[in-house]
């Protein structure tokens, strides 16, 4: 299948580009530019999203944002979800090679809080064993009970 | 495959029991426009997808939404911690419990148990994508 051609346009955050003549009768997005803005980690976690151009909040009181604990998973959390905002966002922008970078350095960043994260408390998942300290992975609390996250 | 990773997405700490906000919320988690839907619609509109950057698009977005439901039933679980016999009875939770007690069930807020019929799977990969767009511009 031949991909509609998307015309290279200088947009303003929170715009994106439209190709320049579409097929009728078919709904276009706007693509959202290479090397976008972006919010820090924790910015992020807070908001939602990793690109103030796609912060488009619900009402105008949710942008009051939610503080957020200062602790190891919360840290991890932020890092995370960093990875994943760009994960979705090269799904989309393969060769946008400033978050690519920007995503190599996450993912590593990732990985050492988890490491630091899991040798404290414990593994995070069920083949992250040491097998001095017995099958940990049954340990409460689960993400879901009081005092398992945040 | 998948893999299970013991944590949330993103922080959920629920101070006071509300069972009244959990009837409501639980359609963010099995109702119509719920996280269930969300993920089984990406992940089985993907096998279609002709395109490499849709393939991992609906394989990482339906995977992401399969920790938002998690997310949602614990902030379901932690509204119904502790419930009193009165609590119950007078916040419009009892057509729930008399079913689930304070079991956390995929349904819309009018009860209705969550459904196939609320997504579809075309193999068309704009109808697909457009119906993703409706599917989540009603869900935030």
């Amino acid at each position: 299948m031949e991909k509609p051609e998307v015309k290279p346009a200088v947009c303003e955050a929170g715009q994106g580009t439209l190709p320049g003549c579409a097929a009728l009768a078919f709904p276009y997005i706007p693509m959202q530019s290479n090397n976008p803005t972006r919010y820090s980690r924790t910015e992020a976690l807070q908001t939602g999203t990793l690109f103030p151009g796609l912060d488009l909040p619900f009402k105008a009181a949710i942008q009051a944002r939610t503080k957020l604990p200062n602790t190891a998973l919360v840290e991890l959390m932020a890092l995370d979800f960093a990875v994943t905002e760009l994960n979705l966002y090269l799904d989309t922008h393969p060769q946008d090679q400033e978050a690519l970078g920007l995503y190599a350095s996450y993912i590593k960043l990732a990985k050492e809080g988890r490491e630091k994260y899991t040798a404290k408390y414990g593994p995070l998942d069920s083949a992250e064993l040491v097998l001095e300290d017995g099958y940990t992975w049954l340990n409460d609390p689960w993400p879901w009970e009081l005092g398992g996250n945040g | 495959m998948f893999v299970y990773e013991k944590k949330l997405q993103y922080p959920v700490k629920v101070a006071t029991t509300n069972p009244k906000l959990a009837a409501v919320i639980i359609s963010q988690y099995g109702g119509p426009d719920g996280e269930l839907g969300a993920s089984l619609r990406y992940l089985s509109q993907r096998y279609s997808m002709p395109y490499p950057e849709l393939k991992g698009l609906l394989t990482d977005i339906g995977t992401e939404e399969l920790g938002h439901l998690e997310m949602i039933g614990t902030l379901v679980h932690q509204l119904t911690r502790n419930l009193t016999e009165e609590q119950i009875k007078t916040a419009g939770f009892d057509a729930y419990f008399v079913d689930h007690t304070t079991g956390v069930f995929p349904q819309f807020a009018s009860g209705y148990p969550w459904s196939a019929a609320t997504m579809q799977v075309t193999g068309d990969t704009i109808a697909d994508l457009t119906e993703d767009l409706a599917a989540d511009a009603a869900m935030v």
